[in-house]
């Protein structure tokens, strides 16, 4: 079965969300996350850590640009690398903070308003979209 | 060697920040700051933002003149200074090693001790910069674009988080709901302008977290409803509206830091009530800080705009402090982007 959305009726539905996510990704760390200021890009990022058991939570990295949380997996310390290009004007100052290693290892990358560094999009990458349907509904739609 | 037999009073440091969009250079000497120089750059300004490629060559290009500045200020020669006081973080990398990198330097040509600071701890320790100081224990309420805080402050060395952001900061709140509203980015002194013109009139919600922390990310979504229904209805709401949204906008940013902090003073039993960081220059919390005070029978202590904002000063005096603790950074030292409390 091909998933091309997923419905979220509410906040506490997103965790099941993530794992349905999870399942469509198939093993693909790279994800790309669009959608307009409020429709829940850091809250998505958010879970999707919690899911993993990151030690820190996730926080919105708009201001930091970057942020890595870590959790344990198979006794080996893994990370999600969480970034927001919202305050970026061009590709070369995404190349500048580093933004192809994220890319290259092999660990979760996930990067709010990435729309300036389409070019630099690894093959394998996941993209979606997060839309508002109505006050505390959404809808994932995998582009 | 430092000379550690000098009395706590004869001591003069010299203070680096560069964590973020400033290069700042302060020298302190005798319980005082007699210089602070921040070389503001101007160039983000047509960024609109921190941009980190920016930053930290603008700190290479700053960094030396803006050190001059302060030294020149202060009427103090290079040979006076005891040790250097720095940023280790957190902050943009790029940018925190231009000012690491140049600490080593002078630290290594002088043979003088390098303190490390750790940037959130300095905007508490701003406090300190002038009187009134406030008396230990006290909490602090640290509000910038990056960090929401409620600190606990025992002593100089000793302070911990009571209560902080989920997820958006205070002054990203500003921002990004100013932005929501079309005012450029980052829009928290627009807001704060346009909010002495306006009535508070419009009710967005109080998000629900318990204990000392706080969430804005949901203020900002609300903001974002209410304006979408509004505008079906009018497209011109935004602009018929302006001030009173901004008006009622900082009025919910400002009753949910002004009531966890309310709480923190309960639950601790302290009276002395301290602001900190680049949104403390919001005209409407400070004027609400005063006024909350007053009810609740608190000491309020609000510094000056320019130890508000990111400034050398506040790293000099974290680092005096460090320093009669004899607290030394080794010479293999590296930044720190994300940097624990």
């Amino acid at each position: 079965m091909i998933i091309n959305e997923i419905f979220i009726p509410n906040l506490s539905a997103l965790k099941q969300a993530v794992k349905t996510l999870l399942k469509v990704a198939n093993g693909r760390k790279k994800i790309m996350l669009y959608g307009e200021m409020g429709a829940g890009k850091t809250t998505f990022v958010r879970v999707f850590c919690h899911h993993f058991k990151t030690k820190q939570a996730a926080q919105s990295p708009t201001f930091s640009l970057i942020n890595e949380y870590y959790y344990i997996e198979n006794n080996r310390n893994q990370r999600i690398a969480h970034l927001d290009l919202y305050r970026l004007k061009n590709i070369e100052e995404a190349l500048n903070i580093g933004i192809e290693d994220y890319l290259d290892d092999e660990q979760y990358c996930l990067i709010e308003w990435p729309d300036l560094i389409e070019p630099l999009f690894p093959p394998d990458v996941l993209k979606i979209k997060l839309e508002i349907i109505g006050d505390n509904q959404r809808k994932i739609i995998i582009l | 060697m430092p000379n550690l037999q000098k009395s706590p009073f004869e001591v003069t440091i010299l203070a680096i920040e560069s964590s973020c969009d400033d290069t700042s250079a302060a020298i302190f000497q005798n319980g005082r700051i007699l210089s602070n120089v921040v070389a503001s750059q101007a160039v983000h300004k047509l960024y609109g933002g921190v941009v980190p490629e920016v930053a930290s060559r603008a700190h290479q290009e700053n960094i030396v003149p803006t050190v001059d500045a302060a030294f020149q200020k202060a009427g103090v020669q290079k040979q006076d200074i005891d040790a250097i006081a720095f940023t280790l973080g957190p902050g943009l990398m790029g940018s925190l090693a231009v000012g690491v990198g140049f600490a080593k330097a002078f630290a290594l040509s002088l043979n003088v001790p390098m303190i490390e600071v750790n940037h959130m701890h300095a905007h508490v320790l701003a406090h300190f910069a002038e009187d009134p100081k406030p008396p230990f224990p006290f909490l602090c309420l640290t509000v910038s674009g990056g960090h929401t805080q409620i600190v606990l402050v025992e002593n100089a060395l000793k302070m911990s988080i009571l209560g902080e952001t989920l997820d958006d900061a205070a002054g990203e709140a500003f921002d990004k709901t100013g932005k929501l509203l079309g005012l450029d980015y980052p829009a928290g002194p627009a807001i704060d302008r346009l909010a002495t013109q306006g009535k508070v009139r419009f009710d967005f919600p109080e998000p629900q977290i318990p204990n000392l922390n706080f969430s804005f990310s949901g203020l900002k979504t609300s903001v974002l409803y209410f304006l979408k229904k509004e505008m079906a209805q009018n497209p011109y709401f935004i602009s018929e509206n302006l001030a009173d949204i901004c008006a009622s906008v900082q009025d919910r940013i400002i009753r949910i830091l002004i009531k966890k902090l309310k709480k923190a003073a309960k639950q601790t039993g302290i009276r002395h009530i301290a602001i900190a960081g680049g949104v403390s220059a919001n005209t409407g919390l400070r004027k609400t800080l005063e006024l909350t005070g007053q009810i609740e029978g608190w000491t309020t202590y609000v510094p000056r705009f320019e130890y508000c904002t990111d400034n050398a000063a506040m790293i000099a005096i974290a680092g005096y402090f460090k320093f009669l603790n004899r607290e030394f950074a080794a010479h293999d030292v590296a930044p720190m982007a994300r940097m624990a409390f």
